[in-house]
C-alpha cells in the first residue's frame, strides 16, 4: 500500500478542499519552488542545503497527488480517514462490465478496427468525465457531519476511476499501433 | 566550535573570485564545452567540436579528430560512439554490439567492456572520462587554472545506470560534477527563452545517438519539464548504418574495413544532402565498388522509419503533458541531426509549425549547461530548472509484481514511501529489488539493483513492518533505504547498476506497458490472491498451533474447512476464486482471530495473569 504521506495541502499552502483552480495551482507550485529549490542554496550550509532539499521534494511529491483530480481527491478523502487500499472490492456489476469491455477492446485491436477501438475510448472518455465532474459537486455535498454515505460514494467512484482510466491508457496504446 | 551565521533566505555567499564552472556536452558523436563570461556563454575553443572519438596506442590516449585520425589504422584501439555503451551489459546491446567495430567483452552481466590489441580491458566509463578530460584540460587551458565545477548533460530519457555511470565518468575524469543536467532542458535555457518568454515548447533532440523530446513550460526563469519521452539508442549513426545498407546491403556481410567505409560514405553522402537535392557516391567496398546517386527524397524514405519513431515519443509525451500539438508556443530544433532536411520537414509535418533553430543545435546543449553551471555556482539565481524523472522507479512485491513507486514525470528531487509486511512468521530478512520500467512484472522492466534487509525481529507473519524509501536526487538519480518499524532495523544502499537494457527494450517496455495491460492485470491479481491465500494459511496455521484452547469446535471444523478450500482454489488460476477463498477463511476464522486479539490486547495494557484474562474473556 502506498502511503498518503504528509498533508500535500499543506505542502503548498492550500486549504484542504477538493476544487482547486488548475492555473492557481501551478502558479503557487513554481512560486514555492523558486523560494525553496537547492538550486538556491548552493554556497549555503549543509543544514539549509538538506532543509531545502527535503522542503523541494515534499512539495514535488505534495503537487504530484494535487495536479491530479483523482489523486486530489484520495487525499481530500484521506483527510475523512478514508483510504483506498489497493485490493478494494469491485461492484460485480461494473466488474463484469469492465471484462467485457476489455475484451471487445482486445478483439478491436486485434482485428485492427481502429473505428471500433475509437468508439469505446469515447465512450470510456465520456465515463471519465462525468466521474470527474462529478467529484465536486459531491465534494460540496460534504457536510462535517455524518458524511459517511458521501464518502462512501466518493470511495466508490475513485475506485471505478482508476480502471477506467487504465482502460483509456490501453485504447491509446492501440490508436498508437 | 565555529558557528556558521547564515541570515535565512539570503543568497548564497560569494566566494571571493568568481569560480571556473563550465558546462559539458558529453554527445555520442562530438563533445563541447563551455563557459558563461561577462553573462553571455560561449563555446571554448577553435575549433569547439571534439569528436567523441578515443585511441588508444599503448599507454597513450588520444581523443578527437587525432583519434579519428588514428582509427583508420588501429580500428579496434580506436572507440566511437561510447556514449551507447554507458550503463549497459553485452546482453543489453544486442545487435548494436555486433555493429562495433571494437572488441566488446562481457563482464558477467555488468557493464561492457572494451577489449583492446595489446589485451588490456577498460569500461566505457573510462573511455567518457578521457574526453571528458580532454574537454577539461582545453577549458582550463582557455581559462588559466583549475576548473571548480562542471555541469555534464545527458539524454532526458538516460535511465538510472546510464546517469551513473556518466556521473563515474566525470569524477574519474577529475572533474567535481554540479549536476547532471537533461539535454533538452540545457537548451531550453540556452534558447534564452527564460528572458521573459512564457509559453509551452517542445524540444525535438536528435543527436548521434538518441532521441529525446521533452515539453517544458517556462514562466518567468522557471524552467518546468512537464513530460519527457524519447529513445537513449536511437540517432544520427542509425540514419548513416540505414543509408549505408540502403546502398550496400547488409553490414554484417562486410569487413570491418567494408563497413567503415560505407558508413563514412554514408554519412559524408547526408551531410552533402542538407544543402544538395542529390549527391553522387563512390565506395569502395575492396571486392566490389558501388557508385551511384542518392537524392533527398530517397534520404527521406530511408530515414521514415526512425523519424516514425521519434514521432511515436513525441505523441506520447504530449499526451503525457496533457498539451496537443496545437497548444504549443514553438517547436524548438536541438542536435546535429536536426541539419538535415529531411528531419525539419518531419518536425515541421508533425507538429504542424515551423520549427525554431536560430541557435546552432550543435552547440546549444553545451551552452544551456555552462548557464546552469554559473547558476549553481552562485552566479544567478533568476532561473530554476524542475526536471523529471523519465521511467517509473518500483520494487518487485511477492509474486513478481512492480508497486510503482516513482511514476514516470515526476518532478526531481522527489520521493517516495512504502511499508511491506512479512509474509512468514519468523521471517528475519527482505530480498528487495529495485526496477524501472513501464510494465507491471518485474521480469519485464530493468532491474536496477537487489539488496537485502537482515535483522528483522522474528515476529508473526505480518506484524513486522518494514519501510522503504525511495529518493531521487536532482540529477536523476535513485538512492534506497529501508528500516524495520518497529525495532528500527535499518539498511540503506545507493542503487548499483546491475544489468541494463537496449533502447529498443525501453521502448518496449513502455509500449507493453500498454499493449499487455490486460493480460498483466490477470496474472498480477492471480499473483496477489496467491500470495495473499498463502500468507492467511500460513498465518492461520500457526495461530491455530499456538493457540489452540482458544478454539471451540465449530470454529475450528468451519476454520478447517475454509483452509481445505482455499488451499485447492489457490492451485487454479481463478483469481476471483481466490479472493472469495481468502474472504471465506476470513470470515470463518473470525471469532477464533477476534479472541486472539482481545488476548493480546488484555495481556499487554493489564499484565494480569493469563488465567485472569481468560475467566474474563470468557464472561
Amino acid at each position: 500500500m502506498r502511503s498518503s504521506g504528509p498533508d500535500p495541502f499543506a505542502a503548498l499552502d492550500l486549504p484542504v478542499r477538493y476544487d482547486v483552480d488548475t492555473a492557481a495551482l501551478e502558479e503557487r507550485f513554481r512560486e514555492r519552488s523558486r523560494e525553496v529549490h537547492p538550486d538556491r542554496f548552493v554556497g549555503a550550509s549543509a543544514a539549509e542545503r538538506a532543509k531545502a532539499l527535503v522542503a523541494t521534494r515534499a512539495l514535488n511529491d505534495a503537487f504530484q497527488v494535487l495536479r491530479r483530480p483523482a489523486r486530489r481527491a484520495e487525499a481530500v478523502l484521506a483527510g475523512y480517514g478514508v483510504v483506498i487500499s489497493d485490493r478494494e472490492p469491485l461492484e460485480p456489476a461494473f466488474l463484469m462490465e469492465i471484462l467485457d469491455l476489455r475484451e471487445e477492446l482486445a478483439a478491436a485491436r486485434a482485428a485492427g478496427a481502429t473505428a471500433d477501438v475509437t468508439r469505446l475510448a469515447g465512450t470510456m472518455r465520456a465515463r471519465q468525465r462525468a466521474l470527474l465532474d462529478g467529484l465536486a459537486p459531491q465534494f460540496a455535498r460534504l457536510t462535517g457531519g455524518d458524511d459517511a454515505a458521501v464518502l462512501a460514494t466518493i470511495k466508490r467512484d475513485l475506485i471505478t476511476l482508476r480502471y477506467v482510466d487504465r482502460y483509456l491508457d490501453e485504447c491509446d496504446a492501440a490508436l498508437d499501433d | 566550535m565555529l558557528l556558521q551565521i547564515s541570515e535565512p533566505g539570503a543568497s548564497a555567499p560569494k566566494a571571493a573570485c568568481k569560480q571556473r564552472v563550465v558546462g559539458i556536452d558529453l554527445g555520442t558523436t562530438n563533445s563541447l564545452v563551455a563557459v558563461v563570461a561577462d553573462a553571455t556563454p560561449i563555446v571554448l575553443g577553435d575549433d569547439p567540436i571534439v569528436p567523441s572519438v578515443v585511441s588508444y596506442d599503448g599507454g597513450d590516449v588520444v581523443v578527437g579528430r587525432a583519434a579519428i585520425a588514428r582509427g583508420a589504422a588501429h580500428p579496434a584501439d580506436t572507440v566511437a560512439s561510447v556514449k551507447r555503451l554507458m550503463g549497459r551489459s553485452l546482453a543489453d546491446l544486442g545487435a548494436l554490439a555486433g555493429q562495433s567495430s571494437n572488441h566488446l567483452v562481457d563482464d558477467a552481466g555488468r557493464m561492457v567492456k572494451l577489449r583492446f590489441a595489446d589485451g588490456r580491458e577498460r569500461s566505457p566509463v573510462q573511455v567518457s572520462a578521457a574526453i571528458l578530460a580532454e574537454l577539461k584540460a582545453r577549458a582550463e587551458a582557455a581559462l588559466d587554472g583549475p576548473l571548480d565545477g562542471a555541469v555534464i548533460t545527458v539524454p532526458a530519457y538516460f535511465d538510472d545506470a546510464q546517469r551513473q555511470a556518466t556521473r563515474d565518468a566525470g569524477r574519474l575524469a577529475g572533474l567535481e560534477v554540479l549536476r547532471l543536467l537533461a539535454e533538452p532542458t540545457a537548451a531550453a535555457v540556452a534558447y534564452g527563452l527564460d528572458r521573459g518568454t512564457r509559453g509551452t515548447y517542445a524540444i525535438y533532440d536528435l543527436g548521434g545517438g538518441t532521441f529525446d523530446i521533452s515539453i517544458l513550460t517556462l514562466v518567468d526563469g522557471v524552467f518546468e519539464v512537464r513530460a519527457t519521452g524519447g529513445d537513449s539508442a536511437l540517432g544520427g549513426d542509425d540514419l548513416d548504418r540505414a543509408i549505408a545498407v540502403a546502398l550496400c546491403g547488409p553490414l554484417d556481410q562486410l569487413d570491418g574495413a567494408g563497413r567503415r567505409a560505407a558508413v563514412i560514405a554514408a554519412r559524408a553522402a547526408k551531410e552533402r544532402l542538407t544543402t544538395a537535392e542529390a549527391t553522387d557516391l563512390a565506395i569502395d567496398l575492396g571486392e566490389r565498388r558501388v557508385a551511384r546517386t542518392l537524392t533527398r527524397a530517397e534520404l527521406a524514405t530511408i530515414a521514415a522509419p526512425l523519424l516514425e519513431r521519434t514521432g511515436k515519443a513525441c505523441r506520447r509525451a504530449l499526451k503525457d503533458a496533457g498539451f496537443t500539438a496545437a497548444e504549443l508556443d514553438g517547436v524548438v530544433l536541438v542536435g546535429g541531426s536536426t541539419r538535415s532536411p529531411v528531419v525539419v520537414d518531419y518536425v515541421r509535418a508533425l507538429f504542424g509549425r515551423e520549427p525554431l533553430c536560430e541557435l546552432d543545435p550543435e552547440q546549444v546543449v553545451a551552452l544551456g549547461a555552462a548557464i546552469q553551471a554559473d547558476v549553481l555556482a552562485g552566479g544567478s539565481s533568476d532561473v530554476v530548472l524542475l526536471d523529471v524523472v523519465p521511467l517509473s522507479l518500483g520494487l518487485e512485491t511477492m509474486g513478481g509484481v512492480v508497486e510503482k513507486l516513482i511514476v514516470r514525470n515526476s518532478t526531481i528531487p522527489c520521493g517516495a514511501t512504502q511499508t511491506f509486511t512479512t509474509y512468514a512468521d519468523h521471517q528475519t530478512g527482505f530480498d528487495l529489488h529495485v526496477v524501472q520500467g513501464e510494465r507491471e512484472t518485474a521480469e519485464a522492466c530493468r532491474s536496477l539493483a537487489r539488496f537485502q534487509l537482515r535483522g528483522v525481529p522474528p515476529m508473526v507473519a505480518g506484524a513486522a513492518r518494514v519501510e522503504i524509501t525511495f529518493q531521487v536526487d536532482a540529477d536523476g538519480i535513485l538512492h534506497v533505504a529501508a528500516h524495520e518499524l518497529t525495532s528500527g532495523v535499518a539498511a540503506a544502499i545507493d542503487v548499483t547498476p546491475s544489468y541494463g537494457l537496449t533502447d529498443e527494450e525501453v521502448e518496449r517496455m513502455l509500449l507493453e506497458s500498454f499493449e499487455f495491460a490486460e493480460a498483466d492485470l490477470v496474472t498480477r491479481n492471480l499473483r496477489t490472491e496467491r500470495v495473499e491465500a498463502e500468507r492467511i494459511l500460513a498465518a492461520t496455521a500457526a495461530a491455530m498451533a499456538a493457540d489452540p484452547h482458544l478454539l471451540d469446535d465449530d470454529v475450528r471444523r468451519a476454520t478447517e474447512a475454509a483452509m481445505a478450500h482455499l488451499t485447492a482454489v489457490a492451485a487454479g488460476d481463478d483469481y476471483l476464486a481466490i479472493r472469495a477463498g481468502v474472504e471465506a477463511l476470513d470470515r470463518a476464522s473470525k471469532p477464533f482471530a477476534e479472541r486472539r486479539m482481545n488476548l493480546a490486547i488484555a495481556t499487554a495494557m493489564a499484565g494480569k495473569s493469563l488465567a485472569t484474562v481468560e475467566e474474563e474473556l470468557a464472561r
